[in-house]
């Protein structure tokens, strides 16, 4: 019974449900006005997340002529569980996912795909031309990160297993994260100093922030794949966009700065936290006030050259046992 | 073994053929008499099959039936024998499921065509060729039925001589197709000269006391392309595409269902068993190579696709190159996830065939570009195909992805322990085809299923229950051995995986008890390696499952109590009562027919490789002589290379 109440609050309040959207609130605020700042504006409270979300609840809903209203419905609601499940399987405080034995970095891999698989389905169910160019263009945005991503998993990856004598645990955090206990964080390992960057680079296009956000693009496309999107509905894609900030720099934690643990839980926690938004600032509020959105080709092009490239470069390094 | 579980290998095909010709005799004046007879063929072949599964699979027996009782006499098989082992039976499986699920289909989906008994006698005719393909145990018998498989498949794609291209097509795969028979033939014939067998388990012992003999490297050669253009294997694929794009969707299913793993079953049994040789790096690089390059070849050139079937063809390829990627690899790891997916391939891309085929059956059309909006007329068939998108996408918690998890697995280890490049970057082709596969069935789903509703298919109604029940059951499957890879691995993979590496085994079945040992065979080089990873589908169904309570708990207290805010337009509203608020945001225009079409997505990825596409376009041209001349010229080039390298 214990055991079962143990595993509600690690689906409901930490790290599941609760927390993630805590988190993506603080992330999606500090950003907004760290932007702001930079912008030389006010910025909006610091909560404005939440707002919004609260707002989109209350409106009306009109759904579509054109509409599918199954899955026009089931779309968001699929996406955003599937992104707080990866949350439970990060092993963000003292080394243990709250749910071991489930999935791995692969799996990972794809439950992010599925996050953005269901935005792009929900769009094409709107049956607005809107949505279906932006539907096109998330996926170009999806083949673009997903090389460099890829690359980036077989790096640690076999660096984390050629040092494990015993079974080998292909893909796993838990073993990415024993690993940096005993050797350090990989982010000191100098070959992966490029696939980190990297990553670095892959977040702000998993999220979909402003550089990169030509799936959305409100000047061009009206918003793209939520263009016929209203009211609560949209209130849930709005929230897995903030949530999806905080997986993406919870993973780039695990990934590359696990494995510190001062055996003091509050503090992880608070370490962790300060990590993120660290990283929000570093990969989206930067890109998001210096630059203007990029191209569609010029975002496919820029991943496969340089973000590989990079991936690449510690992939060979890794290789070569450097 | 019960003596008589020995005669369901032989009962299981005869019954097939025995089907093709009884329907001939009765189906030319009684439909019923004609339907009940292929109706008793398919499901007797099925359940023939489903009773070998606890002897074969569960027991790991071996059942070897001599035709005629011509049993081998002091060491040399001369008589004809069907040997069927957990692996024969896994593809026995595979190909006895399909057929019937084809069958079934085709009672309704063929109710346009006429001279039906024609269809009926060559559709059970290939059924039992291939059937008999996957269990004999003798070389020239594979040979026939090759030869059968090939001629009635042409027949079949040829069938609707009234469609655009079916004559082509049907000539385009009858010329190339007898290639690569051909090539099977020439390599029978040069290991029967070095041999004077054709007991596949006799030439399993005698083959490595061959050494560098370089009539059987030959051979080896032969055999491979041979059985690689059954499978369509890159460079043969542009056959496939051109015969499923015309074929009916019940005999695209066989093509790609199973036709193909003919091919697949046929490399495992020459690489595993005949030549024992897959440890050897270069054979290694052979397999995996052309599997690799058949992946990314056909993903990509699915994305220039306008006709749905024509789509899921290159994609069967794409497929089917994955299984041959890691079958190459040469460990237990990946023959049990190529023979996973193979089993996935077969499942996923019928249910997705037989979509397509219900799409052509209502609406007459597989045009990506003018077809749309489906989803409103046809619900059922649109949530069947979502969910073979999303299995052949891989998509958790499908069968797709179980599989493909394991083939990454399988190939990034084997990259890690042999030290090797090679096989890291074959991982990350496989991974980014993945991705590619689905964003060719992004565009599906939003040029055909969803968007707008063209004019002309207002009428269009939901295919009937016939037809729904056979795609029914493939995508229960699909979810079903998505959701329980361990129970897939303990009852189908490991029995099939463990009798391709015991080898003794096989061949002392057939020739007697110690014929291997005196030929110096003892155990294949399959090196056993744990599976590593985690992921356990039903787990994570159930934390999703908790989430979505947890999200919808919320929901329900934080939402006001009142539906008005819920606008849905009515159903029935006349034209009077059509509100405005209700259409697609035009930019302020007035609302026009708009939907994106196929060809009009992804613009901005093809036009950053549209030097590769133009190059592939013209590398695809169409003409029947350019494709032989590229066979032509891929068989002789792996010759050189294996009787150089060997």
């Amino acid at each position: 019974m214990t055991a079962l109440l143990w595993n509600l609050f690690y689906v409901l309040i930490f790290p599941g449900l609760f927390f993630c959207i805590l988190m993506g609130i603080l992330l999606s605020g500090l950003d907004r006005i760290w932007v702001a700042r930079m912008q030389r504006r006010v910025g909006p409270p610091l909560l404005q997340g939440w707002y919004d979300f609260l707002k989109c609840c209350g409106k009306e809903t009109i759904v579509p002529r054109h509409a599918k209203k199954a899955v026009y419905f089931a779309a968001p609601v699929v996406g955003f569980a599937a992104l707080i499940t990866i949350a439970l399987f990060l092993p963000v405080v003292g080394g243990k996912p709250a749910f071991s034995g489930t999935a791995d970095l692969v799996v990972i891999l794809y439950l992010l795909t599925l996050v953005s698989v269901c935005m792009i389905v929900g769009a094409a169910a709107s049956g607005s031309p809107f949505a279906g160019v932006g539907l096109s263009r998330e996926m170009v945005a999806m083949i673009s990160y997903e090389l460099p991503f890829v690359l980036v998993i077989l790096a640690i990856s076999k660096v984390t297993l050629t040092a494990d004598s015993g079974l080998p645990m292909t893909f796993s955090l838990q073993a990415i994260w024993d690993y940096q206990t005993v050797n350090g964080p990989l982010i000191a390992h100098w070959s992966l100093i490029p696939a980190a960057i990297a990553l670095l680079f892959v977040i702000p296009c998993e999220v979909g922030m402003h550089p990169f956000d030509i799936a959305e693009a409100e000047t061009e496309i009206c918003e793209g794949t939520l263009s016929e999107y209203s009211g609560p509905p949209l209130a849930v894609f709005r929230l897995t966009h903030m949530v999806k900030m905080y997986i993406m720099t919870a993973l780039f934690y695990v990934l590359f700065l696990g494995g510190i643990s001062t055996g003091i839980v509050a503090v992880d926690v608070v370490i962790f936290i300060l990590v993120c938004v660290l990283l929000t600032f570093i990969t989206m509020s930067l890109p998001h006030a210096a630059c203007a959105r990029f191209k569609v080709e010029q975002v496919f092009q820029f991943y496969w050259t340089f973000v590989a490239g990079l991936a690449l470069i510690s992939l060979i390094l890794v290789w070569l046992g450097l | 073994m019960n003596s008589f579980l020995q005669n369901f290998p032989i009962l299981a095909i005869m019954t097939l053929f025995v089907g093709a010709f009884v329907t001939s005799l009765v189906g030319r004046r009684n439909a019923v008499a004609r339907n009940v007879v292929v109706a008793i063929s398919v499901t007797g072949a099925l359940a023939m099959m489903l009773a070998l599964i606890k002897p074969v699979l569960l027991d790991g027996q071996i059942v070897a039936y001599w035709l005629g009782g011509w049993t081998p006499v002091e060491g040399w098989a001369i008589g004809i024998s069907l040997e069927v082992d957990a692996l024969s039976l896994f593809f026995g499986l595979i190909v006895t499921v399909a057929v019937f699920v084809s069958g079934i289909y085709s009672f309704t989906y063929m109710n346009h065509d006429d001279s039906l008994v024609n269809y009926y006698t060559l559709f059970l005719m290939l059924s039992g060729s291939v059937l008999g393909l996957v269990l004999s145990g003798d070389l020239f018998n594979i040979f026939v039925m090759i030869e059968i498989m090939t001629f009635t498949a042409v027949a079949l794609t040829a069938f609707r001589t009234s469609y655009e291209g079916a004559l082509e097509g049907a000539l385009k795969y009858l010329v190339v197709g007898s290639l690569g028979s051909t090539s099977v033939l020439l390599g029978i014939a040069m290991i029967y000269s070095q041999l004077h067998t054709l007991n596949l388990a006799q030439i399993a012992a005698l083959i490595p006391g061959q050494g560098g003999n370089l009539v059987t490297i030959a051979a080896f050669a032969f055999l491979f392309m041979g059985f690689g253009t059954k499978a369509f294997l890159f460079p043969f694929h542009p056959l496939a595409a051109d015969a499923h794009a015309v074929a009916p969707a019940s005999i695209s299913l066989m093509i790609s269902g199973v036709l193909t793993k003919c091919g697949v079953y046929g490399i495992i049994r020459l690489v595993y068993v005949l030549y024992q040789n897959i440890n050897t790096p270069f054979v290694s690089y052979l397999v995996t190579g052309f599997g690799a390059v058949s992946m990314f070849v056909c993903v990509t050139m699915a994305f220039n696709q306008h006709n749905f079937k024509r789509l899921l063809a290159f994609h069967s390829i794409s497929q089917v190159g994955y299984v041959i990627t890691v079958v190459g690899l040469g460990s237990a790891l990946g023959l049990s996830a190529g023979l996973y997916h193979a089993m996935n391939h077969t499942i996923f891309k019928g249910l997705l065939f037989l979509t397509a085929g219900a799409v052509q059956h209502q609406t007459g059309s597989l045009d990506l570009d003018s077809l749309g909006g489906l989803s409103k007329k046809m619900p059922k068939t649109t949530l069947l195909f979502l969910i073979g998108a999303a299995s052949i996408s891989g998509l958790p918690p499908f069968n797709g992805f179980a599989s493909k998890w394991l083939i990454y697995q399988a190939a990034f280890l084997k990259g890690v322990y042999d030290g090797n490049f090679f096989y890291i970057m074959v991982a990350v082709v496989a991974l980014i085809t993945s991705v590619l596969t689905l964003a060719s069935f992004v565009k599906v789903s939003q040029s055909v299923f969803f968007g707008q509703l063209p004019e002309q298919y207002r009428e269009v109604r939901e295919v009937p229950l016939a037809m729904r029940l056979p795609m029914w059951v493939l995508a229960v499957l699909c979810v079903v051995t998505g959701l329980f890879p361990n129970f897939v691995q303990t009852y189908l993979l490991t029995p099939a995986v463990s009798a391709v590496a015991n080898l003794t085994a096989y061949i002392d079945s057939a020739m007697g008890a110690g014929y291997a040992a005196a030929h110096g065979i003892y155990v294949s080089g399959l090196t056993e390696v744990p599976i590593t990873g985690v992921w356990n589908p039903v787990s994570w169904l159930l934390l999703l499952f908790c989430v979505t309570c947890g999200v919808a708990i919320v929901a329900l207290l934080a939402s006001p109590n009142d539906n008005s805010k819920l606008h849905i337009s009515s159903k029935d509203e006349t034209a009077e009562e059509r509100d405005d608020k209700y259409e697609s945001f035009f930019s302020g225009e007035e609302a026009l027919y708009s939907q994106v079409g196929g060809s009009d997505l992804f613009w901005g990825f093809k036009h950053s490789w549209r030097k590769y596409f133009s190059f592939m376009h013209d590398w695809h041209s169409g003409i029947v002589n350019d494709y032989t001349l590229y066979g032509v010229v891929a068989i002789a080039l792996v010759l050189l290379v294996c009787v150089i390298v060997l």
